[in-house]
């Protein structure tokens, strides 16, 4: 009986309308949420494309989105310059010419070497485990072949980032836009800035 | 550098009492022209944001821009860019992504105009051990190398919570939640009172105990009535999803800074959305959920 009591005063004051959160009435952000299906209109805006961009041999769930390139930013390509018809790979010469590039992706036998990623026959392509031939721009389709799930993430949204708006056509950063393919691991450095203790 | 609206009204009274004669008493630097007085008397007595006509908001930025063109020197453009139609904002975080490189941290600073003095910023990064999700335990200051093993880093900024404790605490309705859910400041309409600060669980709001200082030539130019137009002593201000940007379709600068992609911004109202997809796909939270403030702020995991 005293509980009851408590619970009128509440009511009558109204301090239990308080108590119970707009979120738990269920009017809360995740209500509105869910009730949101209606598809958005996201061209309604003409961002520019940058002109460093290809589309995207995939779709992601608002349909077509497109990629920062990467050809005009690999300093050596086109491969072919030296890479010619004749097969003649010379240990010597590749740490001349290669001698930067060091291979720290991952661990044991999955491992990759240079040929899991580069097309033996043609320099200028890349190519997966199924030697099925991928261009430079393209390389996420390489990186995808290993990594699932980062890739399902990338095509989504929650993996990798948009490229400077959030709505119009859909660009993203490559794979090798962040990470090198020859040692993808982030490297360590100092942050850019520092925070003062917070005041009172 | 400007006068605050106090010091101005005593400049005015003192113009009263001393028919106009002793303008530059009471205040570092008063209104150097008649022009300037005459700007500031009509900023002085503008309504509040909210209440203005088409007209009234186009005649205070074009106030402002001038004011900032007399005190300043420097050609600015404050912009009153209205909602989108059905469009939510919100903002996800990956904590299993962030590294710490803080390029958030200044890229807001120098977007948002914010005072650097007082080295004001709105984003802070907190290093935390791995096993702990209290951010009180969390290192907000740390300066070293990162990321440090065992360790993750956790942003924290205003969560423009859909049931704002601050707005319910401003005593003049300066702080309100736009249509698009974001939370903004009409600064001049701030009293300074800070209850808002006080209400705030998620250190989200920054006060100008001082009068804010920002290098002539770092002043980002393109700016928004409730968002990065310079702001005075007295003023309470926050993140505001960078409004001058986001209105405009761009990503917040943070968002747009960060070199891991540990943020994601977007229409919580469109289906297709990146946001949305992380809301689906997965593990999210929120912090202080149980405070029943709604934001629309998320943390999620791989
Ligand atoms: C400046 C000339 C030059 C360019 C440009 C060049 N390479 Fe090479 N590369 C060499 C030489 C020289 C060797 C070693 C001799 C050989 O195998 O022909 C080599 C060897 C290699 C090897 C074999 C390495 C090994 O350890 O077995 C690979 C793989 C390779 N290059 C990939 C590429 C790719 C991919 C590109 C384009 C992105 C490229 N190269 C561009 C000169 C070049
Ligand atoms: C032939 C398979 C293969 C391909 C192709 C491949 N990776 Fe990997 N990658 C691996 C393996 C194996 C690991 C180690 C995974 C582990 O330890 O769980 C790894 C690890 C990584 C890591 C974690 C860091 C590390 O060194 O452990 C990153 C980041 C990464 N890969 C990015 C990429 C990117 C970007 C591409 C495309 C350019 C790519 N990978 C292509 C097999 C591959
Ligand atoms: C995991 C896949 C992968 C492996 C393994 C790999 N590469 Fe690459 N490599 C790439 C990709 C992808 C690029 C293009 C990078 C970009 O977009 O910036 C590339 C670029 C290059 C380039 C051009 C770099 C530049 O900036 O000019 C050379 C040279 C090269 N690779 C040689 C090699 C050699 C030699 C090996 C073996 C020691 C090797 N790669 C192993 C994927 C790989
Ligand atoms: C915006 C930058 C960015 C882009 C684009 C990006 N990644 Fe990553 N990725 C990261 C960061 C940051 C990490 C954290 C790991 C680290 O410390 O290096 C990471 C981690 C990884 C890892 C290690 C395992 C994990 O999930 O932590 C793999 C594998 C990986 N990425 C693959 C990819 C692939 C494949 C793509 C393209 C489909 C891609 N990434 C695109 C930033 C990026």
């Amino acid at each position: 009986m005293p509980k009851l009591r408590l619970v009128t005063i509440l009511l009558l004051s109204g301090l239990l309308v308080l108590a119970v959160a707009p979120a738990l009435a269920g009017h809360g952000i995740m209500e509105k949420v869910k009730e949101a299906n209606e598809p958005f209109d996201s061209l309604q805006i003409d961002t520019p494309l940058p002109k460093n961009t290809v589309q995207v041999k995939e779709e992601y769930q608002g349909g077509a989105f497109w990629v920062l390139s990467r050809k005009d930013s690999i300093g050596r390509f086109p491969c072919s310059r030296c890479h010619g018809k004749k097969k003649s790979f010379k240990r010597e010469g590749a740490a001349l010419a290669h001698g930067d590039i060091e291979l720290v992706h991952g661990q044991g036998e999955e491992r990759p070497e240079c040929k899991s990623c580069h097309n033996e026959k043609n320099l200028d392509l890349l190519s997966d485990k199924k030697d099925r031939e991928i261009d430079f721009d393209h390389s996420y389709q390489l990186c995808g072949q290993c990594h699932f799930r980062q890739k399902s993430d990338w095509v989504g949204g929650a993996h990798g980032k948009r490229h400077t708006y959030w709505i119009g056509k859909r660009v993203v950063w490559n794979c090798a836009t962040c990470h090198d393919p020859h040692s993808p691991r982030f490297k360590k450095r100092w942050p850019s800035t520092y925070s003062l203790p917070l005041d009172k | 550098m400007k006068c605050d609206r106090r010091t101005f009204v005593k400049g005015m009274g003192l113009t009263v009492a001393a028919g106009g004669a002793a303008l530059s008493a009471g205040c570092s630097s008063m209104p150097s022209s008649g022009e300037e007085m005459k700007l500031r008397f009509h900023e002085y007595f503008k309504e509040n944001y909210r209440l203005m006509t088409q007209l009234e908001k186009e005649q205070t930025v074009e106030r402002l821009a001038r004011l900032a063109k007399l005190n300043h020197d420097i050609d600015v453009q404050v912009g009153t860019q209205e909602p989108l139609e059905q469009v939510l904002y919100g903002y996800a975080f990956n904590v299993s992504r962030c590294e710490g490189f803080m390029d958030c941290v200044t890229a807001c600073v120098k977007e948002n105009n914010l005072d650097r003095n007082s080295k004001t910023q709105y984003i802070r990064i907190f290093e935390m051990e791995h096993g702990e999700t209290d951010v009180g335990s969390g290192d907000g200051k740390y300066f070293h190398e990162v990321p440090v093993p065992d360790h993750y880093y956790m942003g924290v900024q205003c969560f423009h919570c859909e049931s704002a404790p601050c707005i319910k605490a401003c005593p003049t309705k300066a702080t309100w939640r736009e249509p698009d859910g974001i939370v903004v400041v009409d600064y001049d309409w701030c009293i300074g009172c800070r209850y808002c600060m006080a209400a705030c669980p998620y250190w989200g709001r920054r006060f100008n105990w001082g009068e804010p200082h920002v290098p002539r030539a770092e002043i980002t130019k393109k700016q928004h009535y409730l968002g990065n137009r310079l702001r005075n002593k007295g003023e309470m201000e926050k993140c505001t999803f960078c409004i001058q940007r986001s209105r405009n379709g761009k990503l917040p600068a943070c968002v747009d800074a960060c070199p891991t992609g540990s943020r994601v911004f977007g229409n919580l109202l469109d289906p297709d959305s990146e946001i949305r997809f992380v809301l689906k796909n997965k593990k999210v939270f929120r912090m202080k959920e149980e405070l029943g403030t709604d934001p629309k702020f998320w943390y999620f995991i791989d």
